[in-house]
């Protein structure tokens, strides 16, 4: 935009010039001086409100560059179709943010999962368009670089095409892809940013998907106290290690070791191993979820372990939003698993006392573990100002 | 009434086999650097050479897996084993991947007889039992390693790769 306001002030200038030249023999001083400011005066308006303007959707170029620590790993996924730029992710926030997206004009992807909360939404089932309602738990968007099967069943195998789905889903955003390209194709801004990402001003569903993916791929959280106790900078707590402790050990009764063997799922420093497990919520689950697309029984209510980054924020829990605390997902693993042909192995007979059928852990132990999961908590994801919305500063 | 009761058994027994038709077989696939990717299931899987092999699981007492060498199924597939295994070809893996999205690999020549006597099956019955649902249909059973960790469970898929 600075550029075409340049190149239009000197047009002007070498125009007024001639003309000056032309007619100065027939003006007085006095005329001529006027003339010359009025233009100028003009022509300083146009060009610092075109370059207030330019200014204000100044679009970063370049590849995108992902900052992590290095014990989070580089099995990220990126696809070789889909490679992240500044631009592209520009794009993607402000789609992630667009109401336009949805069918009333009221609902963006941000409306389920908000900054604050982790990128959930504190319901159980999240409410769309005309009020209907999710199936599932809105999921948390945390360091989704690192994985490769998406949604509570797994069923997607890329961020594009689970990305897809909550666009045109009735009970969510509600909207077909037409309508939507319809809808950014009549704004002022779309256009053209879809030509700066993808060489041209054509837009579609699959592009609209790949700039949200590239936008949550940027999602990062990795400044919890925990990462930086992880890097010599926390001192963590009596309470945090005891938690700490219970949360990677595996109970071992005949020897005296106490434990909660939540690593065994939310392991790592990113406290998530893409694993999918029937973990005891019921005796025969209401919602399939695997078994629905894999026909196996030893799927049914298998659903994904998400990442607990951020989980003190991401209330209620499970893929029904079930449980509405903390310490009610707790209780469930340390007594009321239950047993069916689909729980997972290693959730059976598990005990911290010989021979015990369940966890059993002690009051005190469970307010330990849950003071580390509150270690998971990082404050500077959910303000970080690169992942909030953008519309505010931006005209449409 | 024998009349009845014989009707009502004949439902019982159809809706019986409903169930357990509308629950499908689990599968392994064989994919990746092969010349002929397989589908196994009971059927196929029976038709190896069985064998058997003991080793100690988290109870701390020893229980005999039976089932096929691991080797015998990539062979089948055509993977690179035996004379082949040499130059770059050692530089390819097998990775298995169990229902719960849990992956583990093992480098090729761990499976090949000719470079280690350690035998790696994959096993459908423990002490002559089919294994339990949250173990089996199959599931991979390293000889004499110390850790249960690559004794993957419910394996899904198998899948050659070469090292990038």
């Amino acid at each position: 935009m600075v550029g075409i306001a340049s190149c239009l002030a000197m047009t002007l200038c070498e125009w007024q010039m001639g003309k000056t030249q032309e007619t100065q023999y027939k003006q007085s001083s006095f005329q001529r001086m006027g003339k010359i400011c009025l233009v100028l005066c003009l022509l300083f308006a146009i060009v610092g409100l075109t370059a207030y303007k330019g200014m204000e959707q100044v679009v970063p170029m370049g590849d995108y560059v992902f900052n992590y620590p290095a014990n989070f790993g580089n099995r990220i996924n990126v696809p070789a179709d889909n490679p992240t730029t500044q631009q592209g992710v520009y794009l993607g926030r402000l789609l992630f943010y667009e109401p336009k997206l949805s069918a009333t004009n009221n609902i963006s992807c941000g409306s389920c999962h908000q900054q604050s909360k982790a990128f959930t939404d504190g319901r159980a089932l999240s409410i769309g368009v005309n009020n209907g309602l999710a199936t599932r738990n809105s999921m948390s968007l945390a360091n989704l670089l690192w994985a490769r099967k998406f949604f509570w069943d797994g069923r997607a195998a890329s961020l594009e095409d689970q990305v897809a789905f909550p666009l045109t889903n009735s009970h969510e955003m509600g909207q077909s892809v037409q309508v939507s390209i319809q809808k950014l194709s009549n704004t002022r801004l779309y256009p053209g940013l879809f030509k700066i990402v993808y060489g041209d001003s054509i837009i579609t569903g699959d592009r609209i998907a790949k700039a949200i993916a590239q936008f949550e791929r940027t999602l990062i959280s990795a400044n919890s106290r925990y990462d930086r106790y992880l890097r010599n900078a926390y001192k963590p707590t009596d309470d945090e290690l005891k938690g700490m402790e219970l949360f990677s050990r595996g109970p071992d009764p005949e020897k005296g070791i106490r434990g909660a063997n939540c690593t065994h799922c939310h392991g790592g420093p990113k406290t998530y191993l893409e694993l999918f497990h029937n973990n005891g919520l019921d005796s025969i689950s209401k919602d399939e979820g695997m078994a629905a697309f894999t026909g196996l029984v030893t799927d049914r209510g298998r659903f994904k372990v998400p990442t607990l980054r951020n989980i003190a924020l991401t209330a209620p829990y499970m893929h029904d939003g079930r449980f509405k605390t903390l310490d009610e997902v707790v209780d469930h693993y340390s007594e009321h698993i239950k047993q069916s042909v689909s729980l997972s192995a290693f959730l059976q007979g598990e005990s911290n006392e010989v021979g015990g059928h369940s966890l059993k852990l002690l009051p005190k132990e469970k307010k330990q573990l849950i003071a580390f999961l509150n270690m998971l908590t990082d404050s500077t994801f959910i303000t970080d100002k690169r992942f909030g919305n953008p519309h505010q500063s931006t005209k449409n | 009434m024998k009349k009845y009761a014989i009707v009502l058994l004949l439902l019982i027994a159809g809706l019986t086999t409903n169930a357990q038709t509308a629950t499908k077989e689990a599968l392994i696939k064989v994919t990746g650097e092969v010349t002929t990717p397989l589908t196994i299931g009971n059927a196929e899987f029976q038709q190896y050479k069985q064998t058997t092999v003991t080793r100690k699981d988290r109870d701390g007492k020893d229980h005999t897996y039976s089932g096929v060498l691991v080797s015998d199924i990539l062979a089948k597939a055509g993977v690179t084993l035996g004379p082949e295994l040499r130059g770059e070809n050692l530089a390819k893996y097998l990775l298995v991947e169990a229902s719960d999205g849990y992956q583990v690999l093992f480098a090729l020549a761990e499976l090949d007889r000719g470079f280690t006597d350690r035998t790696i099956i994959l096993a459908d019955k423990v002490d002559g039992q089919p294994l339990v649902p949250a173990d089996g249909p199959f599931r991979i059973i390293v000889q004499d390693e110390k850790k249960p960790a690559r004794c993957i469970k419910q394996v899904t898929a198998m899948k050659v790769m070469f090292a990038k």
